[in-house]
Parts: structure tokens; C-alpha cells; sequence
């Protein structure tokens, strides 16, 4: 039986696409792009304990359940995270009375005195935990900074933003986390006082 | 008839490939879709003179829609660029010649200018190997330090592998003159 040489040219250009796309597909595991965070939409926000900069107090992400939460992963060598931080400072003061707590996460290498030392000239008025990468993991394997979670009053993710977004856009979902009521009970390590508001970096 | 057939499966076909093309195409607006990388071109060997310096080139690419710092960022806390090896025993890594960052900015924060690699990037080094050197072929190994960002994210600080390698060669003998020849020429 003769074959028409353009099909089996045909067949063969699409078997080594299809292979193509499955080493493409393998390289990309999905849950280590950006889309993971995704899956924790809608879900508790993984807890965690974390030291302060000053190795004194345990940052619990829990000790703010009750208030809207702006969490955020950054590192000093990330410029753009250094770009958010003054509106994460101002956004602070104008929505803390309602309810909002910024907290940062420094997922760094520096040493914490070098990243107390950066927070401060940053002016950052919002506790600073030094970040695990077993922390990253559970948002989702962080690949890339910065990385934020708007997590609601009752402790669950709103909305994740990846890279480095408008101050206009992190108002927006500010205003979504704050206006989402809690629907579970207060704990009482929700009216905790968080270990280092108002301080420059603890 | 069979012709039809066949332009149908070969229509189709083509259709199956624009489909996963389109798939593969870098998505380089949304970060994190895309890891960035440096590549090095492979360096061809140098030949050196054994007791004399020579400078080699090592080329390397930041992925498109990356940047890297340079070696001489404008902020403390950035990493910059930079470029570690290991010797041969006997031949000496000279200076390292880095080239200037290009000026640039991220969309919220024009004032604050970075200086970054992106592109082709050359740094040069300078090897000297020692004149008790044996001639013959010497490996260079080391890293190159770099930590990469899109236009809106910044990656993990991370170290290409870097190799390259020389070839050492005998000063050719020097010139000897012939004591019995006079300098000055006669006509």
C-alpha cells in the first residue's frame, strides 16, 4: 500500500509538537508557577509563626484574624517590592483605623539586622517577619517577589497579586478585604495587639 | 477525491500546530510565566603566552524581557552582577572587566534609575599564567552571580556555571643578534 508522503510528513511534524509541548508542559510543573496561589482562593490562609526581625517576638498570622490583612513577600534585593512599600506604609495609616494590617514577610538571605536596617529607612510602620521557605510553599512556591495575599476578617484568601501592581489596584482590594465581614467568631488572639504596629521594623 | 482528503488532514494538522504554537509562545507581560536565565556563549580557547597576560571574553544572554543588575548597581541592597573563578594552579585571574549598565526605570518608579544588563553582556578576564608553567591546555571554572527581574517582578538571586579554557604556549625564543654584525648599516 502506497502512503501519501505528505501525510506521513504531516503526522510526524504534529507527534514531534505533541513532544514538544509535553517537555514544555513537564518544565513548567504547575505547582510552581504563579497559578498555584490561585488554589488558595477562597480558602484559610495557611498560618504560620515567624520570628520578628528582632528575634524577640513569634509573628502568628492568626494573631490578626479579625482584621483584614494585606500580606506581603518581599525581599530587599527586589526593587519593586522597595516601590510598594511606601504605599503599603500610607495605606496603613489611612485604613489601619478600619481594620487593615499590613504584614511583610522578608524572604531574604540578608541578615535580619540588614533587613531591620532596610524596613527602617523604608519607614515601614507594619510588622516584618523573617520568611521560611516552607512558608512560601504553602502560598504556593514563591518564585518571584513581590508577592501579596488579601486575606479577609475571617482569616480567608481574597485575592493574591503577583509582581508589582498599581497603588490604585492595591487600594481596590484593600477595600474588598475590608469589606468582606467575618463570618468566624474573633479569636481571642485576633485581639491580640500585633507585636510591632506602629514600630519602624521590629 | 484523495487530494481533497489530504488537504483536509494537512488543513487540520496545521490548525493542531498554530494551537499548541500559540501555547508556546512567551508570555513575558505576566511574570513568573517565564523563568529568566542567562546562557554563556561557549568560549573558543585562548592561546596564551606563558609569563605574559592575555585577555579572554566571556560572552552571556539575559533571556528576553529580563534584566540583571550590573556590576556597579546604584543601591547598596541590589546584587550585583559578578563573576568568580578558580585558577589552575600557577596562572593568575587578572582583573575582571564588567561592562557599564544600561539606565533603566520601572513603571511606577521612573525616578529611581537601576542599572541593568540586558541582551548580550561581554566580561573580560585577564589570565596571566606564571612562567614555570608547563604548556598545554588549563580549565577555568567559577559562576557567574546574578539575580534577574522582569518589569514587574525580581527572581531569586541564582549562579550560571562558567567555563573556559586556555592554551598555554612557550615564549617563542627571543631574537638574538649577531654580536659580530654591526648595528649600523653599511652601503
Amino acid at each position: 500500500m502506497k502512503r501519501d508522503p505528505i501525510v506521513i510528513v504531516v503526522v510526524a511534524m504534529v507527534i514531534s509538537l505533541l513532544l514538544v509541548f509535553g517537555v514544555e508542559k513537564a518544565r513548567h510543573r504547575p505547582d510552581s508557577s504563579p497559578d498555584a496561589g490561585n488554589t488558595l482562593k477562597n480558602q484559610l490562609a495557611p498560618d504560620f509563626a515567624l520570628a520578628s526581625l528582632d528575634g524577640k517576638t513569634t509573628i502568628h498570622l492568626s494573631d490578626y484574624r479579625g482584621k483584614a490583612v494585606l500580606l506581603n513577600f518581599w525581599a530587599t534585593w527586589c526593587v519593586p517590592c522597595k516601590i510598594e512599600m511606601p504605599w503599603f506604609v500610607e495605606l496603613q495609616n489611612e485604613y489601619g483605623s478600619q481594620g487593615l494590617q499590613v504584614v511583610g514577610v522578608a524572604m531574604d538571605d540578608a541578615s535580619p539586622e540588614d533587613i531591620a536596617k532596610f524596613a527602617k529607612d523604608m519607614g515601614v510602620n507594619y510588622p516584618i517577619a523573617v520568611g521560611k521557605e516552607s512558608v512560601g510553599d504553602a502560598y504556593g512556591g514563591l518564585q518571584f517577589l513581590p508577592a501579596t495575599f488579601y486575606i479577609g476578617r475571617d482569616g480567608k484568601v481574597i485575592d493574591k497579586v503577583f509582581g508589582l501592581k498599581g497603588k490604585g489596584e492595591i487600594r481596590d482590594d484593600i477595600k474588598k478585604a475590608l469589606a468582606q465581614s467575618s463570618s468566624a467568631p474573633v479569636t481571642p488572639s485576633a485581639q491580640l495587639t500585633p507585636p510591632a504596629t506602629g514600630k519602624a521594623a521590629n | 477525491m484523495r487530494h481533497r482528503v489530504t488537504a483536509n488532514v494537512a488543513l487540520g494538522a496545521l490548525l493542531l500546530v498554530s494551537l499548541f504554537c500559540s501555547r508556546l509562545v512567551p508570555q513575558e507581560d505576566i511574570p513568573g510565566k517565564k523563568a529568566p536565565s542567562i546562557t554563556m556563549t561557549e568560549a573558543p580557547i585562548t592561546v596564551v603566552t606563558r609569563g605574559k597576560g592575555a585577555s579572554v571574553d566571556l560572552h552571556f544572554r539575559v533571556g528576553a524581557g529580563f534584566h540583571v543588575n550590573s556590576n556597579t548597581p546604584t543601591q547598596d541592597y541590589l546584587i550585583p552582577t559578578a563573576l568568580k573563578l578558580n585558577a589552575p594552579t600557577d596562572i593568575v585571574v587578572g582583573r575582571i572587566t564588567y561592562p557599564p549598565g544600561e539606565e533603566m526605570a520601572f513603571t511606577f518608579a521612573q525616578e529611581e534609575k537601576l542599572s541593568v544588563y540586558s541582551g548580550a553582556f561581554t566580561i573580560g578576564v585577564i589570565v596571566r599564567p606564571l612562567a614555570s608553567v608547563l604548556p598545554g591546555k588549563y580549565e577555568f571554572r567559577g559562576n557567574l552571580k546574578y539575580q534577574a527581574c522582569d518589569n514587574a517582578a525580581c527572581y531569586p538571586p541564582k549562579q550560571l556555571p562558567v567555563s573556559f579554557e586556555i592554551k598555554v604556549v612557550k615564549a617563542p625564543p627571543a631574537h638574538v643578534t649577531n654580536p659580530g654584525q654591526s648595528p649600523h648599516v653599511h652601503t
